[in-house]
């Protein structure tokens, strides 16, 4: 990804020697904090933990958060089984993290040289390639997840790759479209007129030209990977128990709905500011790529 | 000539790809548990009992030959026969379900274009005026929402607090499926809705459009044939690729709202160790798909002719 973002500010010419402009960067700020704040609880999740996350304390259960009138042993309160839920969260933090950053850049890099090649070449190896593509979307990712999670018990391995598995084909289809289109272009018949490689159409003309679709795809795919492991896990087939997972906790929660709020709420609200934070993360990432979307604002 | 040949040909590949679903469904489901284990009632059962019932099932056959015996059934219309439920046909089970679980998908798919294609559009043409604004805000809230969270919170203040719409199941009717096709369809809404509005500002920006302005032509004429045409193009790609989550997403609203479709069927089903309900289910699933990608792919070359029959 950051080789093709470096590409594509390359290619358009009289940016290098642009001011930095630095009003530009404030609607990065927020965002970023907040993701940052996420990878320091994911990554330092033991030393910034109250509890042990799976600390069943029964005498404790359902206590409010320190808000509500809760008290300080427990700052957001605890789940029906007495379990610290700040440090649950942080935990949950930790599973997001380990699934994004292995799924989202795996499945755009493979998803995306798919669809270039099946896009460019065509004949034979695309159609194999996309009925290749074809047969992921015939198989919803979650009823594979159930089957696996069934086959070998519910883990976060099983986790990932279902995710991958099930988040490259959108790329490809996309990128496809694309180059579809693309390859009758007058430039791209310009430049393979005059000789060029492949290779070096599929790097300078077609890359930069699907570079738009690739960032707006994977923005969508950071919320929609968080959200879809927080799915399975809700579902009971993605981590295992005892593993604190913010699916979990609104599955957990959700028989206490009635009578307290934050065991659901929570995990809840954790969820939609991180998918939040990836979209207009995704977003400002958009505008700065794309100078021609840019200069329409 | 050329578009019949090429039809046969999609058609061809969509019944391979059903094929390949079938095939590994049926090895992966084969390998999973252990049916004697799990349905005989365990103290009771003799040696000789569960010997009988797996050759009752055909389960002590090679795995091969179980497989070619269930393509024949599959060709003759037989999709098996539930091992639950006192021997229901799998496919009358499915048959009960599949019109719940379309009717929650059409109502997630109409309730998302109803409202994002207008939105979209008019969010591109007046840009930064409140409409884009309240567009721009829909997208980032529907997209960062979890949907079994947005299921639960809808069901807590909406059926528990208010009273308006039933907790769950299909028994009020029209009633019943708002909420679950609110859930279902907030996502595909957002990806509906963004998709159409950068279509639809990219395009308005290009040659043919400047065009077309130039060459005189109504703004209406320039909007609808030059402009939302073109802009449409990934939507129509977008709405294909959603099916397989549009599915998965039935799934787990029909596990919030206790929604009786063919998920939920599936779900209970693995968890019964009903391999043939399952099968079938998903058989039948996957099917749908690949044709409904069909004729997605078939109708890109109505939509944007620069694709070359044939080329692709």
């Amino acid at each position: 990804m950051a080789a093709g973002a470096a590409d594509a500010v390359e290619f358009q010419p009289g940016m290098r020697r642009r001011r930095i402009r630095w009003r530009r960067y404030i609607g990065l700020s927020i965002p970023a904090l907040i993701a940052l704040v996420v990878i320091i609880a994911g990554v330092f999740a033991e030393l910034l933990q109250t509890h042990d996350p799976e600390f069943i304390d029964l005498g404790a259960r359902l206590s409010p958060p320190v808000f509500d009138g809760g008290t300080w042993a427990h700052p957001l309160g605890t789940d029906e089984l007495g379990r610290d839920i700040y440090s649950r969260l942080l935990h949950g933090a930790r599973v997001s993290l380990i699934v994004v950053g292995i799924v989202v850049p795996g499945a755009a890099l493979f998803g995306t040289l798919i669809g270039l090649v099946s896009g460019w070449v065509g004949g034979m190896t695309g159609q194999i390639l996309m009925r290749v593509v074809d047969l992921q979307l015939a198989l919803p990712a979650i009823l594979f997840a159930v089957l696996m999670a069934s086959l070998v018990g519910p883990s976060l391995t099983n986790v990932i790759v279902i995710l991958l598995f099930w988040t490259w084909p959108s790329y490809s289809r996309l990128v496809r479209a694309d180059v579809l289109s693309l390859r009758e272009r007058d430039f791209v018949t310009a430049s393979r007129s005059v000789g060029a490689a492949p290779w070096w159409i599929m790097r300078k003309h077609l890359l930069p030209n699907v570079l738009n679709t690739i960032v707006i795809v994977m923005t969508l795919e950071v919320a929609l990977v968080v959200l879809a492991e927080a799915a399975l896990s809700f579902l009971s087939v993605g981590v295992p128990p005892g593993t604190s997972s913010w699916g979990r906790m609104i599955t957990e929660g959700r028989d206490t709905m009635n009578v307290a709020w934050w065991p659901i709420w929570l995990p809840g609200l954790t969820l939609l500011i991180i998918s939040l934070t990836g979209n207009l993360m995704g977003d400002w990432l958009r505008d700065a790529l794309d100078p021609r979307l840019r200069n329409l604002r | 000539m050329q578009f019949w040949s090429y039809l046969i040909i999609r058609f061809v590949q969509a019944v391979f790809v059903t094929l390949l679903v079938v095939t590994i469904v049926f090895f992966v489901s084969r390998t999973v548990g252990n049916p004697e284990e799990t349905m005989l009632p365990p103290l009771t059962t003799t040696t000789e009992d569960k010997a009988r019932f797996r050759e009752l099932l055909g389960l002590n056959d090679a795995l091969h030959v179980q497989y070619g015996n269930f393509l024949l059934d599959l060709a003759q219309g037989d999709f098996g026969t539930s091992w639950r439920g006192g021997g229901t046909s799998t496919l009358d089970a499915i048959g009960d379900r599949a019109l719940n679980t379309v009717k929650l998908g059409v109502a997630g798919v109409v309730f998302a274009l109803a409202l994002a294609v207008p939105l979209g559009i008019i969010a591109a043409l007046r840009r930064g005026s409140s409409v884009d604004w309240l567009a721009r805000f829909v997208a980032v809230i529907g997209q960062a929402t979890p949907s079994f969270w947005l299921g639960l919170m809808m069901i807590f203040f909406f059926s528990v607090q208010l009273g308006w719409f039933p907790t769950g199941g299909a028994k009020e009717g029209f009633r019943s499926l708002i909420l679950p096709a609110i859930a279902l369809g907030l996502f595909e809404l957002v990806a509906i809705m963004r998709l159409t509005r950068s279509g639809m500002i990219e395009v308005m920006d290009t040659d043919f459009v400047r065009t077309a302005r130039a060459k005189g032509l109504s703004e209406r004429t320039v909007i609808w044939r030059h402009g939302v045409r073109h802009a449409l193009l990934p939507v129509v790609t977008m709405l294909g690729l959603s099916l397989g989550r549009l599915i998965g997403g039935t799934v787990i609203i029909e596990m919030v709202f206790a929604w009786p479709g063919v998920g939920r069927l599936i779900i209970d089903s693995i968890l019964k160790n009903d391999f043939p309900m399952v099968q079938a289910a998903i058989i039948v699933l996957a099917a749908s798909i690949a044709l409904v990608n069909l004729f997605v792919d078939v109708s890109y070359r109505f939509i944007d002719p620069r694709i070359r029959t044939g080329a692709a």
